[in-house]
């Protein structure tokens, strides 16, 4: 091998490398599966746990922070940010007043679809982990079913710029027997 | 002494049974927290109204006895429970505090009887108060809206155990029956 050989090898392997650290790799891309599963282990964690469990899912190095999204609590009757791992300084405050750039009400809209039976997705801006600017993001709310608490629900969501709401309600009805997709 | 005036205790318990009865129900229509449930369940629902309960004994007044030492002792042990699910100590899940309902739902199933030996307004409570913990039951399988129509349920049954408070307190205070509590339903 020839000194030239060696050198473009060198760069190509730099340039792979390179390539994989400016593009997120699939594995660290949560998907649409893993984030309804996620929400509904959150919901039936809250459900055995109670209120207690509220303070668990307030740390990044939880289970509930995983790939690019992490599982968010808030109560809608309460109009209360409940937890958020990666902004902590929402929580406590009141939520159904926080819009996205297009002037949607974010939280609003959750807790509508949050309330029916097998949950739902709302799609908005919201900034992407590491990201450092807004991207689209699809969120799954459901409720989480507590103790003399009826307003709380949990959510989380993937960033995706393609992916439309009718295929991600595709995978819900593809989700809809829990004993096939088990919380995770 | 012994033509010395006797308080009734079941004012107080009535008293501690409306007043934290009707605060958890503003908490499950949505309109407050749960902070002063647990701590008006602790000492007013709970020590107050057992308290009242267990002086019952010596006024002979058996329905009296075992209800309000029995709901003082709901009260603080549903405190004890929010508190324990607060702090992760004995968390107990909503099915298990459904079956915890479950439980005081038949425990009212006996009392609700007795109740219609005593008056009309005592059979009215007890009645209201079954329908209430039934629907708190529904509500901890499967129905989780009712919690609401249990909370406005409930809040007449308390009043209504007011009501009572009221009629003794006022027969006492103007020498005559001011509010009645009518008839039994079973004689």
């Amino acid at each position: 091998m020839n000194f030239a050989k060696t050198i473009g090898l060198m760069g190509l392997v730099v340039a792979c490398g390179a390539a994989r650290a400016a593009g997120p790799s699939e594995a660290e891309v949560a998907n649409a599966e893993e984030v309804v599963s996620k929400v509904r282990a959150a919901a039936r964690y809250l459900h055995d746990k109670g209120t207690s469990a509220f303070a668990d899912f307030h740390h990044k190095d939880s289970k509930w922070v995983w790939k690019d999204s992490y599982v968010f609590v808030y109560d809608c009757r309460k109009d209360r940010m409940i937890a958020h791992p990666l902004r902590p300084d929402l929580v406590g405050k009141p939520i159904m007043q926080i819009t996205d750039n297009s002037g949607k009400f974010i939280f609003k809209e959750l807790c509508k679809v949050g309330s029916e039976a097998r949950g739902g997705w709302v799609e908005y801006s919201w900034p992407k982990p590491g990201a450092g600017r807004l991207s689209r993001k699809v969120s799954y709310a459901m409720a989480a079913d507590i103790s003399f608490s009826s307003g709380v629900q949990v959510s989380a969501g993937i960033y995706d710029e393609g992916i439309t709401l009718a295929e991600l309600n595709k995978v819900l009805e593809k989700m809809s027997d829990p004993a096939k997709y088990p919380a995770l | 002494m012994a033509d010395q005036k006797l308080g009734n205790p079941a004012v107080v318990g009535l008293a501690g049974f409306g007043l934290t009865t009707m605060v958890l129900q503003f908490h499950n229509v949505g309109w407050m927290g749960l902070g002063p449930v647990v701590w008006l369940g602790l000492i007013f629902g709970g020590l107050a109204q057992m308290i009242a309960g267990l002086q019952e004994m010596k006024t002979g007044n058996n329905f009296g006895y075992c209800a309000f030492t029995g709901y003082g002792c709901f009260w603080i042990a549903l405190a004890l429970l929010l508190l324990g699910n607060h702090y992760n100590i004995y968390t107990s899940s909503k099915t298990d505090v459904g079956w915890f309902l479950v439980a005081w739902t038949l425990f009212t199933v006996i009392l609700w009887v007795g109740a219609m030996r005593v008056s009309s307004a005592l059979a009215i409570t007890f009645t209201l108060l079954l329908i209430g913990f039934i629907l708190l039951d529904l509500a901890h399988f499967g129905y989780p809206d009712l919690t609401v129509v249990a909370g406005y349920e409930l809040m007449v049954t308390a009043a209504m155990a007011w009501y009572i408070m009221a009629h003794i307190i006022y027969a006492d205070l103007f020498g005559r029956d001011v509010l009645p509590v009518g008839k039994p339903w079973l004689s």
